[in-house]
């Protein structure tokens, strides 16, 4: 905790907060660029719905609102995490199924990883300045996803994109909240850091 | 023998075991090795190398290391850099490696004779990569809307050996791959830019001797980011004529980062951009209104955008766009002046109005009109009168008196403020004083000296010049300054005229000029001098003014140079004033030449040269000597005539003496008769009758002379003998100016012994066989003027009965012959004529007898008086030329036969006294 007193670290979280915000509208905004030609590559159906694949974290939660800064940024980490996985994933079925013959969908893939990637450095470095650190990720291998048919992994890419989006819109009103608080503020709601 | 051979098999089994070492798979086997092999050294260090040799080699060619030589690129290496390690090595030391070359070789001489390489290496030299430096990273958008960030550096020192440059770049967590530069050494492009997170970046260079790495950059993206210019500028006309709007697109998105502006604009005419204050545009848009321009202007626009918080580049400026304000009605009216000319009819002005049109930021539209009132002013009352013209000017005839006048404007949105000038009846305002003129910065400024409460000024300036009118320009300056600049194309080495006039509230003062140019330049011609009067040491030189176009500067003076043919040249400076000079001093009867320069205040240019001659006289120098001269002359003149007049009678004594009438004498009683047939007038007035009646002469019938014979002439040769006895007879007859000689008839026999010298001076005398009037035919020697030959006279005798003819053409012969005189005398002659004159001076003897007798002739006379040396020449000189005259045939039956002619007279040798008749 003394290292989110001091002013650097103050800054520090600022800093973080404000580029995560500006990175999450961007994710946001590129990813809203993906799903239109995700839909369009894949053959899909703009407004088909999807249901909830296993997996792929769900920006829904209840009580929002109560949540700590602490907790906030590990459900972001914890979902960024999933997916960078699951994008990684996406990628790599996209290269098997496509090569390297899209020069939209698959780059567009990749620097969304990155931005994914980008994210969850900035959230486990205010987990640092948290004091808190970065919970280490599940394993070293993520459990091998279950053998989908091609049209189940298309639908399942949009549903992680879909999710990705509600994501952004989240973690952008998450970083607010901890850049209204300052360091520590997960404490300061009174909230156990357990929860 | 048997030693050559062995010592070449020895030789031979030398080379087999140092080079031919042969092993298993038949590769050869080197004698040895250098180490190290194929090294890269740094340029500047030390090297040392070995050359290790095989043991075998020295058992089987006794090679040793003792043995070696090094060599550069077949070059010797010195010895003193050797070292014998041991007895199979030797090692060559080399302090600095710049002066290496490969191939380093290992060699030695076998039997101290046989140079054999052992091995080689080829050695690299280079530099270690230095550090990178000034490393800098800018991101751009690319067309495909992806961010890639380009870096530079500085890659250092050419390092002369392959290197390597990566720049690295990772996040804190993640790395990424290199990225590698192609072809270049200095830079490299990383696409795949995210923002937000911050990225270390680095230039890493490696060689065979190092590596280096540059400084550490590390960095959010978004901060160095070049935008793209705004795209799709457009300028629309806002509803004020001072307003345009611009709208335009960006490129970035909102959510990647916000923008600021600047806006830059311009006069389309103009080159100088003015800026829309960066505050006003400091905040993300994609519009803008700029006000404060000018109406019914063009102008330009451009923007460009960075990153709103100022973290990064400016993008480059965007394309430009034109947008022109609407029209709004004239700010000013026109600047309105005029010229008054004067009237045929004197109670009137012929007056005309100009104006100048507005400025474009003045008229701030298409003027379409201007209206133009004019308003008397008492006493005056004509009712104000109104033109409507298109054009800067109006030319009116009015009555002598005051007027205002006012010119408006119009375009299509309204009128402008009326300009109002006022012209007085006269000029009766004070005028402007001291002006003066000053050439500055191009431009020729004007100043004055103010009078008091002075309105405004005109000031009129038009350009001097002899082919051209001069065409008024004019401008007007506010009341307060007392100096400007003309406003106007003012060009060098020319004459401007410039006017002042002031203008009152109620008049104007009357214009005070002066002549000015802006740079002065020498004139373009000299003056032509020539002279108006040149006398003896004077002369009076002219010349006309160069005209203003010639003179391209004020003629500040005239100078006149003058010289002689090989004299000095003399200058005399003239004021540039006249036209006129009177050079004094001159030497006489001298040719000089003169030239003329003008002088502006920027150099001079002399005229063409012109030459004159002074008189060698004086006025008056000639009449002074002529009149005195001529004075004397008439003088001397006058006295010779009082003393002729006095000794009159003298001279008519001696000159003009009383002849005897041959009537009276007693020869003319004697005469049978006159020959009628004759025609002696001419010959009777030369001698008039009676003067010859002391003259015995001879005269021949031409046709007579036929008939003569050699023996008629034998009494000639009784006359020659007689006269080679008794020479110097005379005639008397034919004695002229042509200095015929009364001897020739003698001279001639006696000379050429024949007849052809007879022939040839026969024209001493012509024998007339007519007898006189009715007496009988006398033997009469009429003085022939004849040089032909008697043939030639014969035949024209019978040609022309009258003798007179032949006679006339004798005188010709004569008269040519006489001219020979001088150039065809011959010694001999001259020593007979002294004799002759001997000869003369005895028959002046006998002329004296004759004169007392009264038979002596005038002109005989008068002749022998005077010449009777020379009378004797001709017939001499007609003698000597044979060649010319002499016919013989012709003369042979030419001389006259004295018994043949028995009525005529036949010359006789002349013996004091006179001639005797036969």
């Amino acid at each position: 905790m003394a290292a989110a007193d001091t002013p650097s670290a103050t800054l520090r979280h600022h800093d973080l907060c404000s580029r995560g915000i500006r990175l999450a509208r961007k994710m946001r905004s590129d990813v809203t660029d993906l799903l239109d030609i995700y839909v369009e590559r894949q053959g899909l159906d703009a407004s088909i719905s999807v249901a909830a694949v296993d997996g792929v974290p769900t920006a829904a939660v209840e009580r929002w609102a109560e949540q700590t800064g602490t907790q906030r940024l590990l459900d972001n980490l914890a979902a960024y995490r999933a997916f960078r996985t699951l994008l990684a994933q996406m990628l790599e079925e996209q290269r098997e199924l496509l090569g390297d013959t899209d020069a939209e969908l698959g780059p567009a893939l990749a620097a969304m990883l990155l931005q994914v990637s980008a994210f969850v450095y900035h959230l486990e470095e205010l987990l640092e300045l948290e004091s808190r650190g970065a919970p280490a990720e599940e394993g070293s291998e993520p459990p091998a996803p279950p053998r989908l048919s091609l049209f189940e992994q298309k639908l399942r890419g949009l549903r992680v994109l879909r999710e990705l989006a509600q994501w952004a819109v989240r973690s952008v009103r998450d970083l607010r909240q901890l850049s209204k608080h300052g360091p520590g503020s997960g404490a300061a709601l009174g909230l156990p850091e357990s929860q | 023998m048997f030693s050559g051979w062995s010592w070449a098999v020895h030789c031979l089994y030398l080379f087999l075991n140092i080079c031919s070492f042969e092993v298993s798979g038949g590769l050869v086997q080197s004698c040895g090795h250098i180490i190290p092999e194929s090294p890269v050294l740094a340029l500047g260090s030390n090297f040392t190398a070995l050359c290790i040799l095989n043991e075998s080699c020295l058992d089987f060619g006794n090679i040793y290391a003792s043995q070696i030589i090094w060599k550069m690129k077949n070059k010797v290496i010195p010895k003193e850099q050797y070292r014998e390690i041991n007895r199979t090595v030797s090692s060559v030391t080399f302090n600095d490696t710049s002066s290496l070359a490969s191939p380093l070789t290992c060699n030695v001489l076998a039997d101290g004779q046989i140079e054999q390489n052992i091995y080689g290496i080829s050695v690299t030299v280079g530099l270690p990569p230095e550090k990178p430096k000034n490393l800098s990273c800018i991101v751009y958008l690319s067309p495909k809307v992806e961010w890639y960030m380009n870096c530079t550096w500085n890659p250092g020192r050419h390092t002369f050996l392959d290197t390597r440059f990566r720049l690295k770049y990772m996040w804190p967590r993640e790395t990424f791959p290199d990225c590698i530069p192609e072809y270049v050494n200095n830079s490299c492009t990383i696409s795949d830019v995210q923002f937000f997170v911050n990225l270390e970046v680095w230039v890493e260079a490696a060689n065979a001797l190092g590596k280096a790495e540059s400084d550490h950059l590390v960095f959010d993206p978004i901060e160095i980011v070049k935008p793209p210019p705004p795209r799709n500028l457009s300028v629309n006309s806002g509803i004020l004529p001072t307003v345009l709007k611009l709208s335009w697109e960006n490129q970035i998105s909102t959510v990647v980062m916000e923008l600021k502006f600047n806006i830059r604009y311009r006069i389309s005419s103009d080159t100088n951009w003015m800026e829309v204050p960066p505050e006003d545009t400091a905040s993300p848009r994609t519009s803008f209104s700029i006000q404060g321009l000018r109406p019914y202007t063009e102008y330009v626009f451009s923007i460009r955008c960075m990153k709103e918080d100022g973290v990064g580049f400016w993008s480059d400026w965007s394309e430009e766009q034109i947008g022109v304000t609407t029209e709004d009605k004239p700010s000013k009216g026109p600047t309105i002046w005029r010229t008054i000319d004067v009237s045929p009819s004197p109670a009137f002005w012929i007056v005309r109005l100009m104006w100048k049109a507005l400025e474009p930021f003045e008229a701030n539209g298409v003027i379409l009109q201007y209206e133009v009132t004019i308003r008397a002013k008492p006493p005056l009352s004509h009712p104000p009168s109104r033109y409507n013209v298109t054009t800067t000017s109006l030319t009116l005839k009015l009555p002598n008196g005051t007027y205002e006048v006012t010119v408006v404007a119009h375009n299509r949105v309204g009128a402008s403020p009326p300009s109002v000038l006022l012209i007085p009846s006269s000029n009766s305002k004070a005028p402007v004083k001291n002006i003066r003129t000053l050439p500055k910065d191009g431009k020729l400024w004007v100043g004055w000296t103010a009078p008091n409460n002075v309105l405004k000024y005109v000031i009129e300036w038009c350009l001097m010049s002899n082919s051209s009118d001069c065409i008024t320009e004019w401008q007007t300056e506010p009341g307060n300054i007392q100096g400007t600049y003309l406003k106007g194309d003012i060009k060098p080495f020319k004459c401007y005229l410039i006017t002042v006039y002031p203008l009152f509230a109620d008049g104007q003062g009357s214009g005070q000029s002066v002549k000015a140019y802006l740079q002065q330049g020498r004139p373009s011609k000299g003056p032509t001098v020539q002279t108006k009067k040149v006398g003896k040491a004077e002369a009076v030189l002219t010349w006309n003014h160069l005209t203003v176009d010639e003179q391209n500067g004020f003629i500040r003076s005239y100078t006149i140079l003058y010289k002689t043919v090989d004299g000095n040249e003399t200058a005399v400076s003239v004021d540039p004033s006249k036209t006129e000079y009177t050079l004094s001093s001159l030497t006489s009867d001298t040719l000089y030449t003169v030239r003329m320069m003008a002088y502006t205040d920027a150099g001079g240019r002399s005229g063409p040269d012109f030459t004159f001659t002074t008189q060698k006289f004086g006025r008056g120098e000639i009449e002074a000597i002529v009149v005195p001269v001529c004075l004397a002359f008439l003088l001397i003149v006058l006295l010779g005539v009082l003393f002729c007049f006095n000794k009159r009678d003298l001279i008519k004594k001696h000159i003009w003496p009383n002849v005897p009438d041959p009537s009276k004498s007693n020869i003319a009683q004697w005469s049978p008769q006159v020959p009628a047939k004759h025609d002696f007038s001419s010959k009777d007035q030369m001698y008039p009758e009676g003067s010859f009646t002391d003259v015995s002469v001879v005269e021949i019938e031409a046709d007579d002379k036929k008939s003569f014979s050699e023996q008629d002439l034998k009494p000639f040769d009784l006359l020659k003998k007689e006269k080679s006895t008794s020479e110097g007879h005379s005639s008397g007859i034919g004695g002229s100016s042509c200095m015929s000689s009364p001897r020739q008839s003698v001279s001639d026999s006696d000379e050429g012994e024949t007849t052809q010298n007879t022939s040839s001076t026969v024209q001493y005398s012509t024998v007339v066989l007519n007898g006189y009037r009715d007496q009988t035919p006398v033997q009469v020697f009429s003085r022939s003027e004849s040089t032909q030959p008697l043939l030639d006279s014969e035949e024209r005798l019978e040609d022309h009965a009258g003798g007179s003819d032949s006679t006339t053409q004798r005188q010709h012969y004569f008269k040519q012959h006489c001219g020979q005189d001088e150039t065809k005398t011959e010694r001999p002659f001259f020593e007979r004529a002294k004799q002759i004159i001997s000869a003369n001076e005895e028959d002046l003897a006998g002329f004296a007898q004759l004169q007392i007798s009264g038979q002596s002739s005038q002109p005989l006379g008068f002749e022998l008086e005077e010449n009777t040396q020379e009378a004797a020449l001709p017939d001499v000189l007609q003698t000597s030329s044979e060649g010319q005259t002499v016919r013989p045939e012709t003369v042979e039956g030419n001389i006259p036969s004295v018994d043949e002619m028995p009525k005529s007279y036949l010359p006789q040798t002349v013996r004091q006294g006179g001639y005797m008749p036969q």
